[in-house]
C-alpha cells in the first residue's frame, strides 16, 4: 500500500557519497547472507528505506499486485526449491494482507520469512497512519513473530528468523521493523551460528533412532503393512530413503495430499493418494492393513475421516519431528519423535530384505483395478461429449512428461490434479493442503516458476480460485514469468456445488459463479490464451501454451455437474465412502 | 546458549483420555514482551479456560516462571502442553499434577467489622484455618491475607462469606516440585 503522507518521515537522503550502513542495509545484507535471491514484495511508506537501498544488493524483487500474492509466491518459491521464501509488505493493510499466506505456510510447515515495516517507534501504539499490531495478528499463524526495536538487533533478528523458519518442523516467521529502525545506522555485525539466542527452539536430535528397533520388529511380524508418507518426508529430503525402505521391506506406500511426490507413482510399491477424495484401493488398504506406519504426516481429518473407525485392524505407528502431532488425532501404538530421514535411515540399517508380500500386494492391485475403472474417464468425455476434468489433468501430465511443477488451487481442481497428473518426483506438487486457501495456485506458481526455472510450471485452478488472485496476471506479464495456467472452468464453485448436490439435497446456493471471458481478459493483459470445450481440442491447446515464452492460459470449459469421486462425507470414515461410478 | 544444542522433545506418546481434572502446569519461559500472549493465545485457541496464571522472575536472569492452573481432559491438555513446548519462547513445560509438588496461593480479603467478641472469634478462627493474618485492623478496616493452598483458601472464603466478605483479590497459584529438579519437559505419561 503506497502512502506518501507519513508522520515523522525522514527527509530524502542527499546525493549519496558515503552510504551509511542503516538498518535497511543490514536487512538486505542478511537476506543475501541467508541465500535469498528472489524476494516478493509491495512497497509502502514504512518499508521505503528498504526499497531505497534494494538496488545495491543481488536480490531480484518481484513487484506483486497484492501482498497475499507475495506471501503465496514466497511459499511457492520455498516449496519448489526447499529454500526459504521471502515476502515484504508495508505496515497496516500491507502487513495484514500477508496473513492468509502466513497461515497457509504455517499449516503446511513451509519455511518463509516475512518482513513488514511499521510506524516509527515513537508512534507505536498511537494509532498512527497505517499502524497495526501485525505481530499480535500474526502470532497464531506463524512459527514466530516479533518486532525488532533496536537497529543493533537487526542482524541477529534476521539470522534467528531464518534459523527458526527452517529448523525442525519449518514454518513462517514474521519480523516487524518500525521505520526508524530501518533508517538508523548500526554497526552490529552479522552473527555466527553459535551466537544465535534460541534456547527455546526445538531441534530434533539427529542421528540414529533407537526406536527403529521396535518398528523393524513390527514390520517383520506384519502381514499387511502399509506406510502412509506425508509432507515431512519431502521436508526431510528423504524420498530416496523412503523408496529404499519400501523395497527392502516390501511395504507399499500410500501418501497424503502433500506427500504426493514422495514416490514415483508408477513404482510397483506406490499405492497412491489416500483420504477424503483419495483412491478407494488406498483407503481400503488403510482399513485392512495390520500395521500402519505414518511418517511425516499429521493423520489429519482429510485422511482419517471418523477417527474411531480409522485403520481398525492396524497397529498404528506415528513418526514425526513434532512431538505435539503424536497422539493428537488418532490412537497411537508407537510414537517416535524423529526426523523422517533419520528414522528411514535407521530402519534401513535394521531391516533385512523381505520376501515379497505377494498376497497383500495382489489384493491392493485387485482393488486398484476396480477403483480406477470407477473413476477414470479415459475417453476424455465426461457426458454428452463434454470435457472431463480428469482427462485435462491427465493430458497436462502426459504432455509435460510428468516433470512439470504442478501447483493446484483448492477444491475439485485440487483433487483432480492430485489424482490424475501422475507425479514422479518430490517438490513438483504444490498445494494448500492444510489451510485450503483458494487463490493459492496462481501466485504460488509464480514463486515456484522463479525458484525452479529449469522445469515447466503449471497452475491448475478453478474459476473461483482464479478470480480470487487473478490480479497477479500483471506480475506474470511484467516479469515474464512462464506460468501456464489451466483454468478448470465449470462456471461454478465446484466443490460447493458438489456438497450442495450430495449433502444439502441439491439446494444450490451461491455455487453459480459469473466470471469474465478469460481469453479476452488475457488479451487485455497481453497473455496468450486459448479455450477448449471438447476432448479433441485438449492436446492442441496444451501444446500451444507450452510454446509461449512467458505466461499462458487455457480456459477449459467443463460440465458443471462433474463431481470428484470417491468422496468421504463429513462425519463418515474411510470404509464409508460415496463412489460415483463411471457415469 | 549454543544454537546447535539440541533440545529433545521428551513427552511420551499417549492416547487421549477422558479424565477431566484440575492441572497445575509450570512453564519456564524467556522473559520478553509477547511471551504471555503466546502462551495464553495457545490455550485460548484450544478453548481452555485458565483458572489462574502467575508470572514471575526466577533465579536465572532473563527467565520467567509461569504457573498455570487449568481444568481439562488429561489427553487434550497433554497435547496442548506439547504444543506449548514448541513455542519458541517457552523453555520447559511441566505438568505438576502427577508429580509431588507444593502449591500455594495468596489472597487478600476485606471483611465487615466483626459484631462483638463472638463474631471476632469466629472470624479469627476462619482466618487461622487458612493461614490467615489480619493486616490492618487498627485503622478500622478489617483486611487479612491468606496464604494457603487454593483449596484451603476456597474453604476459608466459604467460612468468611457469611461473616461479611466485602472484597477479595486472589493472586493465583504458584507451585514447585518437591522432587529433584528436572530439566526436561515432562507432561506425565497416562500409561503409568
Amino acid at each position: 500500500m503506497t502512502a506518501l503522507r507519513l508522520p515523522d518521515d525522514q527527509p530524502p537522503s542527499p546525493a549519496r557519497t558515503v552510504a551509511p550502513r542503516i538498518g535497511a542495509r543490514a536487512v538486505c545484507e542478511a537476506l543475501v547472507r541467508e541465500g535469498a535471491t528472489t524476494i516478493f514484495g509491495y512497497p509502502g511508506g514504512t518499508v521505503l528505506p528498504i526499497y531505497d537501498v534494494l538496488r545495491e544488493f543481488p536480490l531480484r524483487h518481484i513487484l506483486v499486485r497484492h501482498e497475499q500474492g507475495g506471501a503465496h509466491a514466497a511459499d511457492g518459491f520455498s516449496r519448489a526449491t526447499g529454500g526459504v521464501g521471502v515476502a515484504i509488505a508495508t505496515s497496516g493493510p500491507g502487513a495484514i494482507n500477508l496473513v492468509t499466506g502466513l497461515a497457509t505456510a504455517m499449516m503446511d510447515s513451509v519455511p518463509m520469512v516475512a518482513i513488514t515495516g511499521n510506524v516509527p517507534r515513537a508512534l507505536l501504539g498511537k494509532d498512527a497512519f497505517q499502524e497495526t499490531d501485525i505481530v499480535g495478528i500474526a502470532l497464531p499463524v506463524t512459527k514466530y513473530a516479533t518486532v525488532v526495536m533496536d537497529p543493533d538487533e537487526v542482524p541477529l533478528a534476521m539470522a534467528e528468523a531464518f534459523e527458526i523458519a527452517r529448523s525442525g518442523r519449518p514454518g513462517p516467521v514474521l519480523l516487524d521493523f518500525p521505520k526508524d529502525v530501518l533508517q538508523i545506522e548500526t554497526s552490529a555485525p552479522h552473527p555466527e551460528p553459535h551466537e544465535l539466542r534460541l534456547p527455546g527452539l526445538l531441534r530434533p536430535v539427529r542421528g540414529d533412532v533407537p526406536e527403529a528397533d521396535e518398528l523393524a520388529e513390527l514390520i517383520a511380524r506384519a502381514e499387511r503393512p502399509l506406510i502412509l508418507a506425508g509432507h515431512g518426508v519431502q521436508i526431510a529430503d528423504a524420498t530416496e530413503l523412503l523408496r529404499q525402505v519400501a523395497e527392502r521391506s516390501e511395504v507399499p506406500v500410500a501418501h497424503t495430499l502433500l506427500g504426493i511426490g514422495n514416490m514415483d507413482e508408477t513404482h510397483r510399491l506406490s499405492a497412491g493418494y489416500a483420504g477424503m477424495h483419495g483412491w478407494m484401493h488406498v483407503n481400503k488398504a488403510i482399513q485392512q492393513c495390520d500395521l500402519l506406519i505414518g511418517i511425516g504426516c499429521r493423520y489429519d481429518d482429510r485422511i482419517t475421516g471418523k477417527t474411531s473407525t480409522f485403520a481398525p485392524r492396524a497397529t498404528i505407528v506415528h513418526v514425526d519431528v513434532d512431538r505435539s502431532e503424536i497422539g493428537k488425532n488418532v490412537r497411537t501404538d508407537l510414537g517416535i519423535v524423529a526426523d523422517a530421514g533419520d528414522l528411514l535411515a535407521a530402519l534401513l540399517r535394521r531391516l533385512p530384505q523381505s520376501e515379497p508380500r505377494t498376497a497383500w500386494l495382489e489384493q491392493i492391485a485387485e482393488w486398484r483395478v476396480v477403483s480406477e475403472a470407477r473413476s477414470w474417464h479415459g475417453s476424455g468425455a465426461w457426458r454428452e461429449g463434454r470435457l472431463s476434468a480428469d482427462y485435462v489433468v491427465d493430458r497436462i501430465g502426459e504432455a509435460t512428461n510428468h516433470a512439470a511443477t504442478l501447483v493446484s488451487d483448492v477444491g475439485q481442481n485440487q483433487m483432480w490434479a492430485a489424482r490424475y497428473f501422475g507425479f514422479r518426483k518430490p517438490f513438483h506438487h504444490l498445494s494448500s493442503g492444510g489451510l485450503g486457501t483458494m487463490g493459492y495456485a496462481v501466485p504460488a506458481a509464480m514463486g515456484a516458476a522463479l525458484g525452479a526455472p529449469e522445469r515447466e510450471t503449471w497452475a491448475v485452478v478453478g474459476d473461483g480460485g482464479f478470480q480470487m488472485t487473478m490480479q497477479e496476471l500483471a506480475t506474470l506479464v511484467q516479469d515474464q514469468i512462464p506460468v501456464r495456467i489451466a483454468v478448470l472452468n465449470n462456471h461454478r464453485l465446484g466443490m460447493i456445488r458438489q456438497w450442495q448436490e450430495i449433502i444439502y439435497d441439491e439446494n444450490y446456493h451461491s455455487a453459480e459463479l459469473l466470471g469474465p471471458d478469460l481469453v479476452r481478459l488475457c488479451e487485455a493483459y497481453g497473455i496468450p490464451a486459448w479455450r477448449a470445450t471438447k476432448p479433441d481440442e485438449v492436446d492442441g491447446v496444451i501444446a500451444e501454451a507450452r510454446k509461449a515464452p512467458g505466461p499462458a492460459l487455457i480456459d477449459f470449459h467443463l460440465d458443471e455437474a462433474q463431481n470428484v469421486y470417491p468422496m468421504m462425507l463429513p462425519g463418515k470414515g474411510l470404509s464409508d465412502m460415496v463412489e460415483g461410478g463411471a457415469e | 546458549m549454543m544454537a546447535t544444542a539440541p533440545r529433545r522433545q521428551t513427552l511420551p506418546a499417549g492416547e487421549p483420555d477422558a479424565e477431566h481434572r484440575r492441572h497445575v502446569v509450570s512453564a519456564l519461559v524467556v522473559d520478553r514482551p509477547g511471551t504471555l500472549n503466546r502462551v495464553s493465545g495457545l490455550l485460548r485457541a484450544r478453548s481452555f479456560n485458565i483458572e489462574s496464571l502467575t508470572v514471575g522472575t526466577t533465579h536465572e536472569p532473563g527467565k520467567s516462571r509461569m504457573t498455570i492452573a487449568i481444568r481439562g481432559d488429561d489427553g487434550h491438555l497433554r497435547q496442548v502442553l506439547a504444543q506449548l513446548e514448541r513455542v519458541i519462547d517457552v523453555l520447559e513445560v511441566h505438568d505438576l499434577t502427577t508429580v509431588p509438588h507444593v502449591e500455594l496461593e495468596l489472597a487478600l480479603v476485606e471483611l465487615e467489622p466483626p459484631d462483638g467478641a463472638n463474631g471476632e472469634a469466629r472470624l479469627r478462627a476462619a482466618l487461622d484455618a487458612a493461614g490467615g493474618q489480619l493486616i490492618t485492623p487498627a485503622d478500622g478496616s478489617w483486611r487479612a491475607r491468606l496464604t494457603a493452598t487454593p483449596t484451603e483458601i476456597d474453604r476459608a472464603l466459604e467460612a468468611l462469606r457469611p461473616l461479611g466478605l466485602r472484597r477479595l483479590v486472589r493472586a493465583g497459584a504458584v507451585a514447585m516440585t518437591t522432587t529433584a529438579q528436572t530439566t526436561s519437559t515432562e507432561i506425565g505419561d497416562p500409561r503409568e
